[in-house]
């Protein structure tokens, strides 16, 4: 994956809501699991876990019901599927693996454009 | 066991050939600008489909690439299976992309079963200058092609597919696991809150229980294969390419949880023990496996020119 395409027009504002909640999104899964370390961690009071628990849970309830109202549950899904692609791009990258998306896919060799 | 022998084919192809996926064109930044044009100019050029033990005078009776006539180039001993073309194979029409790909696997496959094991190509690897350059190029790397047709001699590539075709529930995994059991527990005796975050942390440790089961059942094939085998490699579990929107739908319907896809090179001679090893998995409650092969060693070929800093970087 190499561009994120919003659309234009009417399309242009569900294509931007679409990537702001895909965004949260992930950033809530990065909250959660923090929180999850912290009540794990044995230093947060049983009344502070409730609370934020609390908080994540509404916050979640309200993503789902804007990606409902909006109609962009699988448009959701599918860029997350592509940011991970994108992510799992860049780890193989960093581990030096071959990967050359871009490039044709054919080869030319010899000859006089060398 | 099922073989789903046509569609397995093609996705085997766009897979062992990774068409998108080629390196060492760097070299050829001049080219990647025609790119944006047209294509490259080729003046009589070879399209290779594979190296192969071959004698001067040797042929192959088959039909190329988009119909063209094939021909085998010979130096010293060693063939490149070749057809003559003006240009690269490019087209936005995926059901023409699948036709020249298969047919490029034809020709590798009859190259193989009248000449034994041979170094297969990517598909559109093109090598410019005509015949003689193509015997130059044979005769210059006529060691390390030497090397691996012998090496490779009587060895092909397999692919085996696990699939879960009823994959365990997160019910049965939790009664399970004592651990789970007791945050499942302490999930129904929590307030809401707490519950929300126990659940999450639920939802994770399934989710690693899941991974841990998945990589000791791939470790224990791949074990009992690498008796048989002489190399095994781990694929990704999705395939990455898929030549046409059918195949990738049909991937996703199908039912259960691929557990590994692996890849393995092993001599003709240990056919029979490697199926013997997948039935056995295949015994096992709600596993399907799904082998397919001989291919010719996409996976297995010796990268040629790799990292020399000559312009001929064929990739097999």
């Amino acid at each position: 994956m190499t561009q994120i395409d919003v659309g234009d027009g009417e399309d242009a504002r569900q294509g931007l809501v679409t990537l702001v909640v895909t965004v949260v999104e992930i950033l809530m899964d990065a909250l959660e699991r923090e929180a999850v370390r912290r009540m794990e961690s044995g230093d947060l009071a049983d009344e502070e876990i409730e609370r934020l628990g609390e908080q994540l849970a509404t916050i979640e309830a309200e993503l789902e019901q804007l990606k409902e109202d909006e109609g962009i549950e699988d448009g959701v899904d599918d860029l997350r599927g592509d940011l991970n692609g994108l992510v799992n791009d860049a780890i193989e990258q960093l581990h030096g693996e071959p990967r050359a998306t871009s490039e044709p896919g054919y080869s030319v060799l010899g000859g006089e454009d060398e | 066991m099922s073989s789903g022998r046509s569609n397995d084919r093609l996705e085997e192809i766009a897979d062992a050939e990774r068409i998108d996926d080629l390196e060492g064109v760097d070299d050829f930044d001049d080219l990647q600008d025609a790119v944006d044009d047209a294509v490259p100019e080729i003046d009589d050029g070879r399209y290779l489909y594979c190296i192969v033990r071959a004698d001067e005078g040797a042929t192959l009776e088959t039909t190329g690439v988009d119909g063209e006539p094939v021909s085998i180039v010979v130096a010293d001993g060693i063939g490149a299976v070749v057809h003559d073309t003006d240009g690269i194979y490019d087209s936005a029409d995926l059901a023409q992309v699948r036709r020249w790909l298969v047919r490029h696997q034809t020709v590798v496959d009859e190259a193989a079963q009248e000449f034994g094991t041979p170094v297969p190509f990517q598909f559109d690897t093109i090598l410019r200058g005509g015949d003689e350059a193509v015997r130059e190029w044979l005769r210059e790397e006529s060691d390390t092609l030497d090397r691996a047709l012998s090496g490779l001699a009587g060895h092909w590539e397999y692919r085996v597919e696990v699939v879960e075709i009823d994959p365990v529930d997160d019910e049965a995994l939790i009664e399970r696991d004592d651990r789970l059991q007791e945050l499942a527990d302490r999930i129904d005796d929590s307030g809401s809150g707490t519950s929300f975050l126990l659940e999450k942390k639920l939802e994770q440790r399934l989710t690693e229980l899941r991974a841990a089961r998945r990589e000791s059942i791939t470790a224990d094939l791949r074990d009992r294969l690498a008796d048989a085998a002489r190399e095994v490699h781990s694929l990704e579990r999705s395939p990455t390419a898929s030549l046409s929107d059918d195949i990738a739908d049909e991937a996703d319907g199908r039912d259960g949880e691929t557990l590994c896809r692996l890849t393995l090179l092993a001599h003709e001679d240990e056919e029979s023990a490697i199926g013997s090893i997948l039935d056995d998995v295949a015994d096992h409650d709600g596993f399907e496996v799904r082998f397919t092969g001989p291919w010719p060693p996409y996976t297995f070929a010796p990268e040629l020119g790799g990292d020399e800093s000559t312009d001929t970087q064929p990739h097999a």
